[in-house]
């Protein structure tokens, strides 16, 4: 079966001047269907910038990306856009949602970039899912922080991903509010949807089936308790 | 959920800033239309106004012939007066089926505090002059009788049978009829029989103007060149080169309107431009999201220059409505800077013109948008969310 996810020699270089900053480091990992993956390191580790090359948000200066078997690092703009619309669903830490949209019309926007017909019920059952379907007219500062994650979180799985990428979706909340995201987390892993969660939080990275360490932009240790690890350093 | 509810939102977020420059767009779209709507009712109301008067072309002492002629019509008093002879010379003319004398002066109202513009005219031409004219009453009769326009009948609270006396020798009128409203400038003159008002003012063979109609139109240009031959130091206007001559001022001052709301256009699209940008500043995390989940590049560029649309079509269409509430007040004020202004509603919104307004305005919100949307579209997903 294909990975979701490979990554072959990645490196990423950032140039400030003359200087050269080099966020990743030769990455070679893969991602099957069906893991739950979580990213750990320092500050300035590289994790951010592995999530972004995993979700196309960015293009590693060497090596290749695959998302379901289509390397994506050579792909243009337009075919990029795509394959986020349709293959990537991301969580971020600070929400993001668009003030004055309700809930329900936040969770709409995925499915209004890929110009598929918006069906009420279907944005309910989204936002029953993450337990809001009684929030979906209530705008962003009607809701808690908590809410608002378990919004976004509808708003990723609207277009039915094959890989949830979440950059430290639990780091803006209490302890309760992030057992109850982490736990939707892992509800829709449960389903089958494959997620890549960064994380800063060691309890969740443990209860996770891989965790990745990341150190200065080196891929230092896998904890290997899955059949699915295939990641090498 | 549309594009549109994303740009209505957008600008319901930032409602001071949005407002503002509403109100920019509203000014200058507000500005444009009523200078365009000004040109076309000042037209159509000039030319309304000299094709109801029953002649084709007057004499008028020599000096600049159009503005002796908008003077004469305006009802100012000129300081020249046509030589003794011109009249008889002009009348001796032939193929002219009208020649009719008037003299034009003011004379002061010490009881009502004010100067009324007195037209003198031989009474047996009043309705080939002014083939429209209704009149309440009869045309004067009498020596000291009168015809009151009706904005001074008006003023005066007049009715047939009254009297009003002028101060020059406490001379006392008898109204003998009343000019039913022309919404002309007519209205705002007094009319006597031009020998009286001679008489008044101590100049027994004194003509201000003198009113002519061919009898065969088509022949105008050898009459006129008939009447240079016999008199001299007179210049001949027609009624077809005084439209002319006012509607060149008028478009010169249509040209400057225009360039000032050109002006004021060009400022309101820096609003626009700068409101965009500022928006695109303050929301690049939110442009960063809406790429991360799927936005193309045209996506955000088509967001922002909707945005950029929505606020200028509501601003131009508050603009189009703001002209039209305070039009009274609009043409008041051009009354006022105007030296010469045919009666009747000089501002006049046409639909069409509105509805090209609009589309102007639409187009400025477009063009305006090109940039910022350009640059939002040009932003890194990952950079919009890191940055």
């Amino acid at each position: 079966m294909l990975p979701v996810i490979a990554l072959e020699g990645v490196e990423k270089i950032y140039r400030r001047g003359s200087e050269e900053i080099h966020a990743l480091k030769d990455v070679n990992i893969t991602f099957q269907e069906g893991e739950f993956i979580s990213i750990v390191g320092q500050s300035g580790s590289g994790k951010t910038t592995l999530l972004n090359i995993m979700g196309c948000l960015d293009r590693p200066t060497r090596g290749t990306v695959k998302i379901d078997g289509i390397e994506v690092s050579t792909m243009n703009e337009k075919e990029i856009s795509r394959i986020r619309r349709e293959k990537i669903g991301f969580i971020f830490q600070q929400f993001y949602l668009i003030p004055g949209l309700t809930a329900a019309e936040n969770v709409a926007l995925p499915l209004k970039f890929s110009r598929k017909p918006i069906d009420k019920k279907y944005i309910l059952s989204l936002l029953d899912t993450v337990g809001l379907d009684m929030r979906a007219k209530h705008t962003p500062d009607q809701l808690s922080g908590g809410e608002m994650q378990r919004v976004a979180i509808a708003r990723a799985i609207a277009n039915h991903p094959h890989v949830i990428l979440a950059d430290e979706p639990t780091g803006t909340l209490d302890t309760k509010n992030s057992m109850i995201i982490f736990e939707l987390l892992k509800s829709l892993n449960s389903r089958g949807l494959t997620i890549i969660l960064v994380t800063h939080n060691v309890a969740f990275a443990e209860k996770t089936g891989r965790v990745i360490s990341i150190s200065d932009g080196q891929m230092n240790s896998t904890r290997l308790d899955s059949k699915h690890i295939t990641g090498s350093i | 959920m549309t594009i549109l509810k994303l740009a209505l939102n957008n600008i319901k977020r930032r409602k001071t800033r949005s407002l503002l420059t509403l109100f920019g767009i509203a000014f200058s779209i507000a500005v444009f239309f009523s200078i365009l709507s000004i040109n076309k009712g000042f037209e159509r109301e000039l030319d309304r106004q000299l094709k109801k008067t029953g002649i084709h072309f007057m004499i008028v002492p020599s000096g600049c012939p159009y503005e002796v002629a908008t003077l004469v019509l305006h009802g100012s008093i000129l300081p020249q007066l046509l030589n003794a002879d011109v009249l008889e010379k002009v009348r001796t003319t032939e193929r002219l089926e009208l020649v009719s004398p008037a003299l034009v002066t003011q004379l002061p109202n010490p009881r009502a505090g004010r100067v009324d513009t007195i037209y003198g005219i031989d009474m047996a031409d009043a309705f080939k002059i002014k083939p429209e004219w209704q009149i309440d009453g009869r045309l004067p009769a009498d020596k000291f009788e009168i015809l009151a326009g009706s904005a001074v009948a008006n003023a005066y609270k007049l009715k047939p049978g009254d009297e009003i006396t002028y101060t020059i020798e406490n001379r006392r009128f008898k109204v003998a009829g009343i000019l039913k409203e022309t919404t002309t400038q007519d209205d705002a003159f007094v009319y006597m029989h031009i020998q009286t008002l001679q008489e008044i003012i101590n100049k027994p063979q004194a003509v201000t103007a003198i009113f002519a109609r061919a009898k065969d139109p088509a022949m105008l240009e050898d009459i006129i060149g008939d009447i240079y031959i016999k008199v001299t130091s007179v210049q001949i206007i027609t009624m077809g080169e005084i439209i002319g001559s006012i509607m060149t001022i008028v478009s010169s001052a249509k040209s400057l309107g225009i360039s000032i709301a050109v002006i004021v256009i060009f400022i309101s699209a820096i609003g626009i431009i700068n409101l965009m940008l500022t928006t695109v500043f303050e929301q690049t995390k939110e442009i960063g999201m809406i790429r991360a989940i799927g936005a193309s590049r045209s996506d955000i560029f088509s967001m922002v220059i909707n945005e950029a649309i929505v606020l200028s079509a509501i601003g131009g269409a508050a603009g189009i409505f703001l002209s039209v509430i305070f039009s009274p007040l609009i043409e008041k004020i051009v009354r006022n800077i105007t030296p010469y202004v045919p009666g009747g509603r000089i501002v006049t919104f046409g639909y069409e013109l509105a509805v090209l307004c609009f589309f102007f305005s639409i187009i400025i919100g477009a063009v305006s948008g090109l940039f910022p949307a350009w640059k939002a579209s040009r932003l890194s997903p990952v950079e919009a969310i890191g940055g």
